[in-house]
């Protein structure tokens, strides 16, 4: 079978499983029924959030190629900074932590744990009845989307695996080359500041802190997965420090602008005008 | 007290001082002197996903420079990006790359990568800007003339002085490793796997039962016999009836032959295999042999005029191939405005061949007289291998390029910066369709002389003078070529029985994952296309050649064939070393510790600081205080 439509099958298949068992323990079973009657007037609530993330992403699928053309013209060339600065530390992590246990364990995190990360936020705060959260992390998605494509338009480098491949082995590609084909669909090789897996975990974590109060359980697993990934990303030889450095950065300033874009008191207010459902409730 | 009143008086005076004349005078011979800097080298490379070879020698190298006080950098570029910032821009201080030559070549190919004729121009000819008037101009036109013995001495001493002035220091020359599963096709030759001529010449594995692939898939399983691969038979079942039984897959890590099929651009061609296929050569060289191509025949008529014969043949758009054609492509390589432009626009690629035919007249239907001036047979007839191009598509490339109507640069034609899409060529595939950096089809041309050799259709033979290894080729129906992320991915390509051979190069990280994938076979042969570090001389400190001679012993030939080449290359110091019978003794590596021109400064791997430090003061250069080289105004 074709080696990317494997990958993306047992993808939704393991997501998925997360997502429900996650439900069940985490949201609980009541929090979700009450889903079936205001999925549709919750997710129209957000709808301009949601449209603005979906734009990103549409402007990032199609534009990704041209924007690319662009870096690879006029972007800053960093590759050789990145490593001046920070020699072989990714190099170090490899040589010092690498088992095969572990490798299994930070390459699944890296796709299946990464995947699961971002979707559960979803899930869990369409469920709360405050549609606040939902739409900073739809706002804060977007943000990490937006700067993150403007940031790989301006710089132009590879990661750590291209550099030194001689102490850095590509361990994701090296075990699992099926899911080159998937993150090859998705990620240029030259597209390695800032880390986007870091930022949008660490943008999770972030949430995840912040609502603790909404889903205790929830916190230490996203910060446990997020502290993985984060890793994972330099573990696998994918990127160096400095990405992951840059990504929590960027993940940090998305959620403070998206507290400062959506705030608590217009929205519900708004959310009581635009919505004929939610002033029955 | 005396001493406070001292200092105003002091004070007063230096003021004082500065303002007369002459300490002014001093002041400015001070202050007007630039100050001497760490010297900073920047080394381009692809990155190791497009060349898993290149980045470790710009390691290597990168890492002995810090050590003796230079502020190296590395810099990972695509590999278009990188071409045409060396051969197009020249803005670049040292590069990693091969020589882009598939097979063993003649010497003459250095004519074009290092005479100074070409220094002002932008392409594959002199990328170093390199100037030695009297030593390497003058034996690169000696060895073009004379013949024998003294061709080899001309050769020889061209050779010593390319070693000693080191524009380029050659590395190693890889071995082309390629992995290959032969259920579909055979023939894979143990020379060069990829070359025109190979591919050209591989048969049909399941010739005798067509339907009988996943048969064949069996019978080649127990052939291979170290691996249990019966789950891939289904996986290659279905993709051979997605492309057709015939239907040849290649998977590479180059990207370019998906969005450029302009056979002259020289940043998107490597050793330009799929266009030699799409364009005919007038000769075809294969495994050192010369093969009578588009052309039939040729003579010399005189001491300096070649006469050439072409084969009845036609154009991919139907229009037949004419001797208007062939001389129209001598005069458009030479200049691709055709004379449209103030400065004559010469080719990126084929410089050195296009630059021995002066002028191409057509004498009869079907013969052109080449005028090549007093040159040898070998230098003329590899003048013969150029890419025919039809006049009537390219006599519309000749003017200036320019992006919405503005002109850019004006030494820049269409023809140079064109992507040639669906290129007409007269060759044995046609373009069929191409998805922009995944995937790319051609056909088999069934109108060409080798596909109607099988079948003449008159009493003259369509291919005479072929060998019969062509006839009746290409075995396949279609070519298709796949695009993979990396090496590593390539070679699980062909294991998983997706793609018939990986055609890229592969690193030391692949090599070993072609022994597990069970289908799989490790294929190789030699090579022409050495790795080297090119420098650009035309900038100091690198255009002094004591200096290149001290960067080119801080580089550790034998340990990098060991470690970033796996063991899969021959270190040299002769950019002709593939072809070992024009090396001299006196530069052949014989002794396996050492360089015979520039050797490396310490011992097995480890480089010795101290001396590397003392060839540079002895090659007068200068350290400050924290041991860095000091250098001015770069």
């Amino acid at each position: 079978m074709n080696p990317f439509l494997s990958v993306v099958g047992s993808l939704v298949l393991w997501v998925g499983g997360g997502l429900l068992v996650a439900g069940a323990t985490i949201v609980g079973p009541r929090r979700l029924s009450r889903l079936r009657t205001e999925l549709v007037p919750r997710l129209w609530s957000v709808r301009r959030a949601l449209a603005g993330l979906g734009a990103v992403l549409l402007v990032s699928a199609i534009g990704r190629s041209s924007l690319q053309t662009v870096s690879e013209l006029f972007g800053v060339q960093l590759t050789g900074l990145i490593y001046a600065v920070e020699g072989n530390f990714v190099a170090w992590v490899q040589a010092t932590f690498v088992v095969p246990e572990l490798t299994m364990y930070f390459a699944g995190i890296y796709v299946y744990g990464y995947v699961f990360l971002l979707a559960f936020p979803f899930v869990a705060y369409l469920v709360l009845p405050n549609v606040t959260t939902l739409n900073r992390l739809l706002v804060a998605y977007g943000l990490n989307y937006s700067i993150g494509l403007a940031v790989y338009t301006v710089v132009f480098a590879h990661g750590p695996r291209n550099v030194m491949p001689d102490t850095v082995t590509s361990l994701l590609f090296t075990y699992n080359p099926d899911i080159m084909a998937l993150t090859s669909e998705v990620n240029e090789a030259a597209n390695v500041f800032p880390s986007l897996h870091t930022s949008l975990s660490v943008t999770v974590a972030t949430f995840a802190v912040l609502t603790r109060g909404e889903y205790p359980r929830w916190t230490p697993v996203a910060l446990w997965l997020a502290t993985s990934v984060v890793l994972a990303t330099m573990y696998l030889g994918i990127h160096w420090l400095t990405d992951v450095i840059g990504g929590i950065a960027l993940a940090l300033g998305s959620v403070y602008l998206s507290y400062r874009i959506v705030d608590d008191d217009e929205k519900t207010d708004s959310e009581a005008r635009g919505d004929p459902t939610a002033a029955g409730a | 007290m005396n001493g406070h009143v001292s200092r105003r008086q002091a004070l007063a005076g230096i003021g004082l001082g500065a303002l007369s004349a002459g300490c002014l005078g001093r002041t400015r011979n001070i202050a007007g002197r630039d100050r001497a800097e760490q010297l900073t080298l920047q080394i381009d490379a692809a990155p190791a996903d497009r060349d898993p070879n290149a980045i470790r020698i710009a390691r290597h190298l990168a890492e002995n420079l810090n050590a003796v006080g230079v502020d190296a950098r590395i810099n990972t570029l695509r590999r278009t990006d990188l071409w045409r910032k060396v051969l197009i821009n020249q803005n670049f201080d040292i590069y990693v790359g091969q020589f882009l030559e598939s097979e063993p070549f003649d010497p003459d190919a250095m004519y074009a990568f290092t005479h100074s004729q070409f220094v002002a121009e932008a392409g594959r000819q002199n990328p170093f800007g390199f100037t030695d008037v009297n030593g390497v101009d003058e034996r690169l036109e000696r060895q073009r003339r004379v013949e024998g013995e003294e061709r080899r001495d001309a050769v020889a001493e061209l050779q010593r002085s390319l070693c000693e002035l080191q524009p380029f220091t050659v590395v190693a020359f890889p071995d082309p490793l390629t992995a290959v599963r032969e259920e579909r096709f055979k023939g894979w030759t143990n020379r060069r796997p990829l070359s025109v001529g190979a591919l050209l010449g591989l048969e049909h594995a399941g010739a005798a039962e067509e339907t009988g692939s996943t048969d064949e898939t069996g019978s080649t399983n127990g052939m291979a016999g170290d691996g249990d691969a019966g789950a891939d038979e289904n996986a290659t079942a279905d993709a051979a009836v997605a492309d057709g039984d015939a239907a040849l897959r290649l998977v590479t890590t180059d990207d370019q032959i998906t969005v450029n099929w302009n056979p002259i651009a020289a940043e998107y061609r490597r050793e330009g295999t799929f266009t030699a296929l799409l364009y005919d050569q007038l000769a075809l060289a294969d495994g050192g042999e010369v093969v009578p191509w588009l052309a039939s025949d040729w003579e010399r008529v005189d001491a300096e005029t070649l006469a050439v014969d072409l084969r009845d043949a036609r154009w991919h758009d139907g229009e037949p191939v004419t001797a208007d054609d062939v001389a129209f492509t001598y005069e458009f390589l030479r200049d691709t405005s055709m004379g449209a432009l103030e400065t004559p626009v010469p080719t990126p690629r084929f410089r050195g061949r296009s630059s021995v035919v002066r002028d191409a007249t057509v004498v009869a239907d079907g013969r052109v007289e080449l005028a090549i001036g007093d040159v040898n047979d070998a230098v003329a007839v590899r003048a013969l291998r150029v890419p025919i191009l039809p006049e009537h598509v390219w006599s519309e490339r000749t003017d200036v390029a320019t992006i919405a109507g503005f002109e850019f640069d004006v030494e820049t034609t269409e023809a140079v910066v064109s992507n040639n899409e669906d290129p007409v060529g007269s060759g044995p595939i046609r373009f069929v369709e191409a998805t922009a950096e995944e995937s790319v089809v051609f056909e088999r041309n069934p109108d060409h002389f080798l596909a109607r050799a099988d079948a003449p259709d008159g009493e003259t033979d369509p291919a005479a003078e072929i060998p019969e290894r062509f006839r009746g080729k290409p075995a396949f129906d279609r070519l298709r070529i796949e695009v993979s992320p990396s090496d590593i991915a390539a070679v699980s390509s062909v294991g998983d029985g997706l793609a018939d051979a990986t055609v890229s190069n592969l690193g030391p990280d692949a090599v070993p994952r072609i022994g597990r994938e069970a289908d799989a076979r490790l294929v190789t042969g030699r090579s022409g296309g050495f790795y080297h570090v090119g420098y650009n001389t035309r900038r100091a400190p690198l255009s002094n050649p004591r200096f290149r001679g001290v960067l080119a012993s801080l580089i550790d030939k034998e340990s990098l064939v060991d470690e970033a080449f796996d063991g899969y290359a021959e270190p040299a110091a002769s950019p002709l070393a593939a072809s070992p019978e024009w090396v001299p003794t006196d530069l052949t590596w014989d002794d396996p510790e050492a360089d015979p021109v520039y050797p490396f400064v310490g011992g097995s791997g480890t480089l010795d600081v101290e001396r590397a430090k003392d060839l540079l003061r002895e090659a007068g250069y200068r350290f400050d205080g924290e041991e860095r080289l000091l250098s001015r105004g770069v």
